[in-house]
């Protein structure tokens, strides 16, 4: 047993060192760039010998800066309304149910989010102008929403796998009508999936730039406001503008991982 | 009557209302009907809006004008695709950037498996979720700030050099930014979590006594790796190459910002035709479309050699 552990230890010891390197890889160039935020000067660069404030308080006394934060999370939760509601929509037909032309359905529901970002935003603007829609708010609202709706029928299928089918059954013979018995069986059984899934798309609209860049009329959303920015050049005042950005994806994406786990388990 | 409703339940009241009661019999009169009912909305989104972009973007492709102004006719041509063929200027960047994809793909497997490995056997069940909680949360953090970060860290003034002259082993700063390294960094960077979940499921599901086992007959750490663990994962590997792959051919931001003159790529080019006038959405439609083929083809093939490679190790 002993000469079992000892063969095992150096692989343990080699292996602990690559992932606390990872972990450096991931996490020193966000922190790095939160540090810059601070730093007393308008050059961008190492080291840091004075400390200031001023960027941090700049962003928010920036009527532009709030106004694409506003405008970013307006279609976030725009999007993601329009995502979760056709998403559970699809998950239910697809879970559980046989029927001819059901793998292509299928492949068809997770296309969006396959195609390679740069592909994914010239086909919607594309499809944008044949619709009529103007690029702009709606625009974009539209496109996320279809790129996010792959996550939640991926995720809701998943928890609508394990609902018992014996709960459906005894509420259908005890009269309830499909809708009623999805409404008051699986939907709040779905809850915690609807949730988590929200929040990915939340998150993954929010953050998305090469829809919104392609889609977007003249106001910007945040990631693109940010890109904007660093192509006339670097600025601690893209580091704080960039790290309110950061901090609120992170808590939220933290946040939201805890709660889907707890809900799971409590269930 | 009044009272009679009152002590009915929300539900109650709305089975027995008579409209609703009307079109839910008129849903459910036969089981075809009812599915029909619940299929008929997402099987119109699905093709209208996952599959329609895709179809409009390939009909584009195939025109010599678009968006077609009025009393103009559009015809057919294929004239968008022979002009790809024609400069090196076009189908350059598309090698680079399926060559790029392919090598940043491999740079994410090489890095994320050891820390998949070391994930998934030598932390306890307990500690598990925490050690991965703390990767996921760089990676809620969008595309460009985690391109921004990248600048910051590998700029000329940044922490890299920083610390290499700091430790005396350079005079002059190394010239980081603007190359197929910085774009490499950002990009497995942007990729990493994308293969270091598949990565670590197929290697959670590995039961540890294999090898225990192996290790008991002798088998040393790279023999174990290399017979047990590889082949068992192949499937967690496929799945996480695939999708950084088709990932890595989609950035756009990132090798604008991160990359240089020399390391211009496809999307970069597809890019450019819809920042101008019109009439060379056909173009930049028809070179959207051969970027999506090759990637599906080399996927695909990709797969089933994957696949192949499961089934040979099987026997």
């Amino acid at each position: 047993m002993n000469d079992r552990v000892e063969l095992f230890r150096g692989n343990r010891i080699f292996l602990s060192c690559v992932y606390w390197a990872f972990v450096l890889y991931v996490f020193v160039p966000l922190i790095l760039m939160v540090l810059m935020g601070f730093k007393d000067s308008k050059f961008i660069g190492f080291p840091i010998r004075s400390w200031t404030l001023e960027w941090y308080t700049g962003v928010f006394a920036d009527a532009e800066v709030l106004s694409t934060f506003g405008y970013s999370v307006a279609i976030a939760v725009l999007s993601t309304l329009i995502s979760v509601i056709v998403g559970t929509w699809i998950a239910v037909l697809l879970e559980g149910r046989k029927f001819t032309g059901r793998g292509v359905t299928f492949g068809l529901t997770v296309l969006p989010a396959l195609v390679p970002g740069i592909i994914s935003a010239i086909a919607f603007r594309i499809y944008a102008r044949y619709l009529g829609i103007e690029p702009g708010m709606g625009a974009i609202v539209w496109a996320h929403a279809v790129h996010n709706v792959p996550f939640v029928v991926l995720v809701v299928m998943a928890r609508l796998s394990t609902l018992p089918k014996s709960q459906i059954e005894a509420a259908r013979d005890l009269g309830a009508d499909p809708l009623i018995a999805f409404a008051r069986i699986t939907l709040p059984y779905l809850v915690p999936a609807i949730l988590g899934a929200s929040i990915f798309c939340l998150l993954l609209s929010f953050d998305d730039f090469v829809r919104s860049f392609f889609l977007g009329g003249y106001e910007p959303t945040l990631p693109v406001l940010i890109f904007a920015k660093l192509r006339s050049g670097m600025s601690p005042e893209i580091n704080a503008i960039a790290t309110v950005a950061l901090i609120l994806t992170a808590v939220i994406g933290v946040w939201a991982e805890r709660f889907t786990r707890r809900m799971n388990k409590e269930s | 009557m009044a009272e009679e409703t009152s002590d009915r339940t929300f539900w109650g009241r709305l089975a027995s209302w008579g409209p609703y009661h009307a079109m839910m019999r008129l849903a459910t009169a036969s089981p075809r009907r009812q599915f029909v009912v619940l299929a008929a909305f997402p099987i119109l989104w699905i093709l209208t809006q996952h599959l329609g972009p895709m179809l409009q973007m390939l009909r584009v492709s195939l025109t010599d004008a678009y968006p077609v102004a009025p009393g103009v006719e559009q015809h057919f041509t294929l004239e968008n695709y022979a002009r790809f063929f024609g400069d090196s200027i076009f189908w350059m960047p598309f090698f680079r950037t399926l060559i790029f994809a392919g090598v940043f793909t491999f740079c994410t497997l090489i890095i994320t498996y050891p820390v998949a490995y070391f994930l998934a056997r030598h932390v306890s069940r307990k500690n598990q979720m925490l050690f991965l909680l703390l990767l996921l949360i760089p990676f809620w953090v969008g595309e460009i700030v985690r391109t921004y970060a990248i600048m910051i860290l590998l700029g000329n003034t940044g922490a890299v050099n920083l610390a290499l002259k700091t430790l005396g082993l350079i005079d002059r700063p190394i010239p980081f930014m603007y190359t197929s390294f910085s774009m490499g960094v950002g990009i497995v960077y942007l990729t990493a979590l994308y293969m270091l979940l598949p990565l670590y499921s197929a290697l959670e599901k590995l039961p540890k006594s294999m090898n225990e086992a192996a290790a008991d007959l002798g088998a040393g750490a790279w023999t174990r790796f290399r017979r047990v663990s590889l082949p068992l994962t192949i499937e967690g590997i496929s799945s996480g190459c695939t999708l950084v792959f088709l990932i890595s051919t989609g950035f756009y931001a990132t090798p604008v910002l991160l990359g240089g003159p020399s390391t211009t790529v496809f999307a970069e080019t597809i890019a450019g035709f819809f920042h101008v006038a019109g009439d060379e959405w056909p173009t930049g439609a028809a070179f959207a479309t051969i970027m999506f083929m090759a990637a599906l083809i080399i996927t695909t093939v990709f797969q089933k050699l994957m696949n192949a490679l499961r089934k040979g190790e099987k026997k």
